[in-house]
């Protein structure tokens, strides 16, 4: 198979992928901070009421939110995969391992972990599970010694698709006005080639049309200037979304290049897969470094870092602060004394919040109800 | 690249010898993979023969060894079925083939993670110049009757749904599809499919057919279009290990790039075999090793 040199910026180095390198006009990406993900699955029926609702989509997830280290949707998706492709090593920020175009099998395009019948049948499996027995005496460290965090997922549309390369009729395709990746409903086959060489296992198949399915980056909704169901439903408001460009590209007042290639907080979901995902997650600070390291890349440490010192960092505070506080895309923010402000394409203010909120301290007594306050939850 | 690829085909053909007859009884061997496959005429109504009609078993059996597809990548490692058998008839109007061939497990039945039985022949639209026979070339379209035991199993028993492939599943609630009536539930079909995007976007995998063959036309490999004809019947049963297809078709058709068979003219054919269960599907396959020829009596 041959196989093109394209430009992974995730991995400081050239990669192999199945076609030349063309990136959109826009790149379509969603930061989540999972240190505030709580698992409530909003994302998900968000998703699911508005996409996923027909017959044959019962058990299709575009977004799901799975425990780590030992859940996943499909079972094991991740542990299937890296365990194929086996330890790998980076040289710094340098890739110096193999991705999975680069060790695909003879007359593969792709390394492919297949997921069973089973493993699509439990999206919420090892739901809350921590890592070991709890044991006596121990106390809580950073990072944890037991632990538990949640991740939540769509579609990463990847720069580099695995399944639009692995596609034999190119029933995938990727947009250039925004980079969403989708599958032609019109043109698919049911092959499932994607599914099988999708590493995030993100296509999906639909028994009852015969064809996959993939998560649509909610397109409708980006075309209006808006963020995704899953970011704008986020009780957390642990996502944003936007834009990203590549690293010489950053403009420092988008907040998405901010997170990720300025501040390098925000990072790529299993870079040495070697697809490009355009999924960035801020670190869980409680966690061990090397299980980061290998979910995140080498930059983990860092990002952990970083995100400790947020409380004397005014920008990075300000910007967290807007993530969910508006259903508009973000263009560029600006965070000023006490607020922080967001702006559209064409500079207009969309949104502006406190920094902090004020805080108000009330009597235990209230004396013109004659009743004392509780703190209900 | 297509260049190279004819150049190819026609050293194969030339080391296997296009267009000379194998005089052996048993028609074909494995060692053989260029087979020279008689249509017999029959005084009978091939648009009606049987699947198991007494017919068959006095018409001549060829052999048909089967290989990896080779030519795209992905390539299988190996492939399931390594051998058809291959029948056929024609009654001056209508031409029947009739396939077997060795497969321990059924998969006609829709699964999430399964794959369907499948088989196919193809024809070159023109045969000046011969297209590459795994799935033709620009401008030189192949036609191809393709056959999948989900589709048979959809005609034989209703259109099988999440309903059949899973009827233990639960589900709360399908938009517009409820489980009450009253007012504001009645809906129809056509908005009801609106949340099942294969049939929203009519995609010919997504709907029920009368007619368990497929046609398509292609020119290379990634092109395969459904043609909007349904000129091909067929029958399919699985059995003791074994699948029989019968494929019946009008020799003439009205239609442009279709396959043209004529009474007392070879026509160049080919064959595929996909096993479910090995999870065969699109290039992962098991292809004859090169054209070969049916000849219309």
């Amino acid at each position: 198979m041959q196989m093109r040199k394209v430009y992974n910026w995730q991995l400081g180095r050239n990669a192999s992928y199945v076609y030349p390198q063309n990136r959109p006009k826009k790149q379509w990406a969603m930061v989540f901070d999972l240190n505030k993900c709580i698992a409530c699955q909003t994302c998900s029926l968000a998703c699911k009421t508005t996409w996923t609702s027909g017959r044959g989509q019962e058990y299709m997830y575009w977004n799901n939110v799975e425990t780590k280290p030992y859940g996943g949707y499909p079972t094991a998706w991740d542990m299937g995969i890296l365990s194929k492709l086996g330890m790998q090593d980076w040289d710094g920020n340098k890739y110096a391992g193999r991705t999975l175009f680069e060790a695909a099998e003879k007359d593969e395009k792709i390394l492919q972990h297949i997921a069973a019948e089973e493993d699509w049948a439990h999206p919420n499996i090892g739901e809350d599970e921590i890592t070991g027995m709890v044991g006596k005496g121990d106390y809580i460290t950073m990072p944890h010694k037991i632990w538990m965090f949640y991740l939540p997922r769509t579609c990463a549309h990847c720069t580099y698709p695995a399944c639009l390369s692995a596609c034999p009729r190119k029933a995938i395709y990727k947009r250039p006005e925004d980079g969403i990746v989708l599958v032609d409903q019109s043109r698919c086959r049911g092959y499932r080639e994607c599914v099988r060489a999708c590493p995030y296992k993100k296509p999906m198949f639909n028994a009852e049309t015969r064809i996959s399915e993939k998560c649509i980056g909610c397109y409708p909704k980006i075309e209006q200037g808006l963020m995704t169901q899953c970011i704008t439903n986020c009780i957390g408001r642990i996502r944003l979304g936007g834009f990203v460009n590549t690293p010489d590209k950053a403009v420092k007042e988008n907040p998405i290049d901010y997170l990720v290639h300025i501040r390098k907080l925000a990072l790529p979901l299993y870079p040495q897969f070697g697809t490009e995902p355009n999924l960035f997650y801020i670190p869980p600070i409680h966690v061990p470094t090397t299980y980061l390291k290998q979910m995140f890349g080498p930059q983990a440490e860092n990002a952990v870092k970083t995100y400790l010192e947020i409380r004397n960092d005014m920008t990075l505070k300000g910007l967290l602060v807007l993530f969910g506080s508006m259903e508009r895309i973000i263009s560029s923010f600006r965070v000023d004394g006490k607020t922080a402000a967001g702006f559209d394409e064409k500079g207009n203010e969309i949104v502006k919040v406190p920094v902090t909120e004020p805080t108000f301290i009330r009597e235990f007594y209230d004396a013109k109800l004659q009743a004392y306050r509780h703190n209900t939850p | 690249m297509i260049k190279k690829l004819t150049l190819y085909i026609v050293l194969t053909m030339m080391v296997f010898g296009v267009g000379q007859a194998f005089a052996e009884e048993v028609k074909g061997t494995a060692e053989k993979p260029f087979v020279e496959i008689t249509s017999y005429h029959k005084d009978t109504d091939v648009s009606k023969v049987g699947i198991n009609d007494n017919l068959w078993s006095g018409v001549a059996s060829y052999r048909q060894p089967l290989e990896k597809q080779y030519l795209v990548v992905p390539k299988p490692v190996e492939v399931g079925v390594k051998e058809l058998v291959v029948q056929s008839i024609n009654d001056g109007k209508y031409i029947a083939f009739r396939l077997v061939w060795k497969d321990a497990t059924e998969n006609s039945s829709i699964k999430v993670t399964g794959f369907s039985d499948a088989a196919a022949i193809e024809f070159p639209v023109k045969t000046d110049p011969l297209p590459q026979y795994i799935m033709g070339q620009t401008d030189m379209p192949v036609h191809i009757l393709y056959w999948r035991a989900w589709r048979s199993k959809d005609t034989k028993d209703g259109f099988q749904t999440i309903d059949t492939a899973y009827p233990n599943l639960t589900s709360d609630m399908y938009t517009f599809d409820y489980k009450v009536k009253g007012k504001g539930t009645e809906k129809t079909q056509e908005e009801k499919d609106m949340f099942i995007p294969g049939k929203a976007a009519v995609n010919p995998r997504s709907v029920p057919h009368k007619q368990i063959i497929e046609e398509l036309n292609a020119e290379g490999p990634g092109t395969l279009k459904t043609k909007n004809v349904e000129n091909t019947t067929g029958e399919s049963h699985w059995s003791d290990g074994t699948w029989t297809l019968v494929i019946r078709r009008p020799l003439k058709v009205d239609d442009a790039v279709s396959a043209q068979l004529v009474v007392g003219k070879k026509t160049p054919i080919a064959f595929a075999v996909w096993e479910g269960e090995r999870k065969e599907s699109a290039g992962r396959k098991a292809v004859s090793p090169s054209w070969a020829e049916v000849l219309v009596q």
